[in-house]
């Protein structure tokens, strides 16, 4: 056993790099909160101008915390379709992160059921993204779970905080300002560096010609098909790759 | 929609968060995942988010816009430039949100 003090110590030594992890999380994710703040303020003003009252407004951003699926969900309750119309139309949009849970969920294994609720709720398309570019970069990078913490922490503050300013601003600020291309902008600068093997490039190129070949499906099934296609490319490109390594 | 209407469909949505997001993290159930998944999963993100951009810049009103007066579809491969050459994530969001302005302003509307 150890003696009390180093116990202590050690105990100490784990909170302080535990802090750290949520910081260099948080610090990650700073570069593109300009792209989460000007889509939160893209999506603000869309929930005001669909008609939605300021309450109901902020319930949205506060309660779904969905940017593409609030998006997606607006046009459908101005033409006044039925709840579970909208309701399904958002689990399709979301169900990218059905994907991301399984590949998180060896990571959270060891913590309580309410912390991985909390971890889930919390998981955003950047978030998740950079904490796959550590594992892959650094995986002994120890306190992984209060690196995600951090990210997430910040990717949901520069959301609410954009999402709130756009339902307060959404009078002063033009529609047609074109912010949300700073959102788009900072996805790009997120995929591009991914794109440097041939595997993920496939993929990606895949999908952005099925999710414009059918932008116009029921449900946005097309996100999911574009998904589905652009998998299953990645994976004929990464088999391609691999009988030529072995080849060589 | 009624009051009622809208305040069930944030709630629907809410839910759907949730649950996409949340459940496979939630349960203790022993999923296995074959290797071959495994790689598939490596792949998801990064075809989601081709998924969300594209459309986002190539669709206008609906219809495909590949002409040169999709001013979106400029600024973007101008911030793609700007990306690969100075690798700041800052100066893309920028760079291409200026382009976008500027060429708006010069250009007019477009198509």
């Amino acid at each position: 056993m150890l003696p009390a003090d180093e116990v202590t110590a050690r105990a100490a030594a784990v909170g302080t790099h535990a802090r750290e992890a949520f910081r260099r999380g948080v610090l990650d994710l700073l570069p593109v909160i300009p792209g989460v703040l000007a889509w939160g303020i893209v999506t603000g003003i869309a929930m005001v101008q669909a008609g939605l009252t300021l309450g109901q407004s902020l319930g949205m951003t506060l309660a779904a915390y969905a940017g593409s699926a609030q998006l997606a969900a607006l046009p459908l309750m101005v033409a006044a379709a039925p709840v579970w119309v909208v309701a399904l139309t958002a689990v399709v949009v979301n169900l990218r992160f059905v994907i991301y849970s399984l590949a998180l969920r060896p990571q959270f294994r060891d913590r309580s059921r309410r912390a991985r609720l909390a971890l889930g709720y919390f998981t955003g398309d950047i978030t998740f993204l950079k904490f796959a570019e550590l594992i892959e970069k650094e995986p002994d990078f120890p306190h992984r779970v209060p690196y995600f913490a951090g990210s997430a922490a910040c990717n949901w503050a520069g959301w609410q905080v954009g999402s709130i300013a756009g339902i307060l601003g959404a009078g002063f600020i033009p529609p047609d300002s074109g912010l949300d291309l700073a959102g788009t902008l900072a996805l790009v600068a997120l995929v591009v560096p991914l794109c440097t093997r041939l595997p993920a490039l496939a993929g990606v190129t895949v999908a952005g010609v099925v999710s414009v070949v059918a932008r116009g499906w029921p449900l946005k099934l097309g996100l999911l098909a574009a998904i589905v296609c652009g998998i299953a490319a990645a994976m004929a490109a990464d088999a391609f790759a691999a009988r030529r390594r072995q080849a060589s | 929609m009624t009051a009622l209407e809208v305040w069930l469909t944030i709630a629907g949505i809410s839910l759907a968060t949730l649950l996409t997001r949340a459940s496979l993290l939630v349960t203790n159930a022993e999923v296995r995942i074959p290797p071959r998944v495994e790689t598939a999963l490596r792949y998801a993100p990064v075809c989601a988010l081709a998924g969300i951009i594209v459309p986002d810049v190539l669709v206008s009103g609906g219809q495909i816009a590949l002409a040169i007066g999709n001013l979106r579809l400029i600024a973007t491969c101008i911030a793609v430039a700007i990306f690969l050459v100075t690798r700041s994530v800052i100066g893309t969001i920028a760079g291409g949100m200026g382009a976008f302005w500027l060429l708006r302003t010069f250009m007019g509307e477009g198509p």
